[in-house]
């Protein structure tokens, strides 16, 4: 079944089309993997789910995006807010608030109308999930800003699972992070499979081919983005059909 | 045949030198201007300078006796003045980088204003504010005028240093504030102006330096009174210009006038100083280095 159903998507920044006629099926509970070079609009697709497209002046979306077959994600009527906590981000670089690593959680869950009394229980859930809670249960108050690269970004992991979102976008979490700290975020991220439906951007193949269960291949075509071929991650590795996403996928071009 | 790389790093190194050198000697002379004035006030006024100084009445036009009303009406201003000037200086700065686009008509025409009132001469604020708040508005001379006037000179200050503040935090905070489903005022209130406090307070403070060191803008609205003041509608005379009037209308003034002149300069480091204070002691806050 699919979390998200992309049909027909367009998107175009001013006079600057970024995206032309995506459509895409992102199943429920599964890892999905955008691949493809610079430029050609995975980004654009992952800001299009979660409506950050709404923060660009003069992006314009066409086509659909659906929920859960349910809401219409591009509808201006859309509760943003709403959708947001159905549908988290990490971003590439890690971004915690400059402030204590307690904070990092108690801003959204407040925001969100979580009561205090809960919130000690989910900070320790989550930094559990990501295995952060042994190496800073003593320090919650702490700046967030004193961790490591890596554990910044699984803190911003853990604040995103906070909200206990259906779906999390990852827009290249590990391009940031040296070898060693971008496989303990990999596993993590491979750990939510089966409970949060992935969708994740990613310029590491090998990363592609150990964790997504589908991929979408994206290249540039009559001067916008698009998608050149998409379905079952191990089918598309050894069986490509487009031959630009073949010779992507082989590692020959991109 | 010559090496031609072997005459050029020399030449090179030989500027390298002389340029830190003139670096040098530039920064020792700002310092050294800055010195000659501290030690020309210490001369010149450390030895009128008493607890009887600070706490007096101005007596015989200030040539004797001391400076605590005059003392008292300058933080009076200076309140008036904050209070007034800090709430829309960073209400503009937080409409301009976070409600309005960059570029549009409605930043230029605000942005093109606020550079445009702080190129104003201060004796022309004076006279604006001599006519709109003492005359127009009815508020004489008196505390509330001058400190209305100096509102309306700072704000520039406070509008440009704290959207240099919001502009210049990390990008990717307001994107990430968004992703979690935060409400605009929520990233504002919570990420945002804590994360800026820092360079907020540096807007204050230079405010509050640009407020303490004015003379023309308060001749015409706050007045020459000497008396303790009992309201913020009556006259009262700030410490710049009693510092005015004992150098340039008063005979025999100048002793005083250099005490005067001392005080202002350790009021103003004191502020300083507290500001920086302050700013140290958030960031270590923020950045968790004291539990």
């Amino acid at each position: 079944m699919s979390q998200l159903s992309v049909s027909r998507l367009s998107v175009r920044y001013g006079p600057v089309k970024a995206l032309r006629d995506v459509s895409l099926e992102i199943p429920k509970g599964q890892i999905t993997a955008l691949v493809g070079p610079s430029g050609c609009g995975k980004s654009t697709l992952l800001h299009t789910l979660n409506r950050l497209t709404d923060l660009v002046d003069g992006c314009e979306v066409r086509g659909s995006v659906r929920l859960d077959d349910d809401l219409e994600i591009t509808e201006a009527t859309t509760d943003v807010l709403a959708l947001r906590r159905h549908i988290g981000m990490v971003f590439q670089k890690p971004n915690p608030f400059p402030h204590s690593i307690r904070r990092n959680f108690e801003i959204p869950l407040r925001e969100h109308g979580v009561s205090r009394a809960n919130i000690p229980g989910i900070i320790e859930r989550c930094l559990r999930d990501v295995g952060l809670w042994d190496e800073v249960s003593t320090r919650l108050d702490r700046s967030a800003l004193q961790l490591s690269g890596g554990q910044q970004q699984r803190l911003c992991i853990a604040r995103a699972l906070a909200l206990d979102p259906e779906v999390i976008l990852f827009d290249e979490p590990c391009s940031a992070l040296d070898p060693l700290a971008s496989a303990v975020v990999e596993d993590h991220i491979a750990a939510l499979r089966g409970r949060v439906t992935v969708v994740i951007v990613t310029h590491n193949l090998a990363q592609a081919r150990r964790i997504a269960d589908r991929l979408a291949v994206f290249w540039v075509r009559d001067g916008a983005g698009t998608i050149v071929e998409t379905g079952p991650a191990a089918n598309l590795f050894t069986d490509p059909t487009d031959p630009d996403a073949a010779r992507y996928l082989s590692g020959e071009r991109g | 045949m010559l090496n031609p790389l072997a005459a050029a790093p020399r030449r090179a190194r030989r500027l390298d030198r002389a340029i830190a050198i003139a670096g040098g000697a530039a920064s020792f002379s700002t310092l050294a201007v800055f010195g000659w004035i501290v030690w020309d006030l210490i001369r010149l006024g450390l030895p009128n300078l008493s607890w009887h100084f600070l706490t007096g009445e101005v007596e015989t036009a200030g040539r004797s006796g001391g400076i605590g009303p005059v003392l008292v009406s300058t933080l009076l201003i200076l309140l008036c003045c904050l209070a007034v000037a800090v709430p829309l200086g960073i209400g503009c700065a937080v409409w301009l980088s976070e409600f309005v686009r960059r570029g549009s008509r409605a930043s230029r025409i605000v942005t093109g204003g606020v550079d445009l009132l702080a190129s104003v001469p201060s004796i022309v604020f004076g006279l604006f504010g001599m006519t709109f708040f003492c005359q127009v508005l009815g508020l004489g001379f008196s505390i509330l005028s001058g400190g209305l006037t100096l509102a309306c000179m700072i704000l520039p200050i406070l509008v440009r240093t704290t959207l240099l503040a919001l502009e210049g935090l990390p990008a990717d905070l307001r994107p990430g504030a968004a992703a979690l489903g935060l409400t605009r005022t929520t990233t504002l209130r919570q990420v945002l102006l804590p994360t800026a406090l820092p360079g907020i307070l540096v807007a204050i403070t230079l405010g509050v330096g640009r407020a303490l060191s004015e003379t023309a803008a308060l001749l015409f609205t706050s007045g020459y009174s000497t008396r303790w003041p009992d309201s913020l509608g009556e006259s009262g005379r700030a410490l710049s210009v009693h510092i005015y009037d004992l150098a340039m209308n008063i005979p025999n003034g100048s002793p005083n006038a250099s005490a005067s002149a001392l005080v202002l300069l350790v009021l103003i480091l004191l502020i300083n100083l507290t500001a920086t204070g302050l700013t140290e002691r958030w960031t270590r806050h923020l950045s968790g280095t004291t539990s």
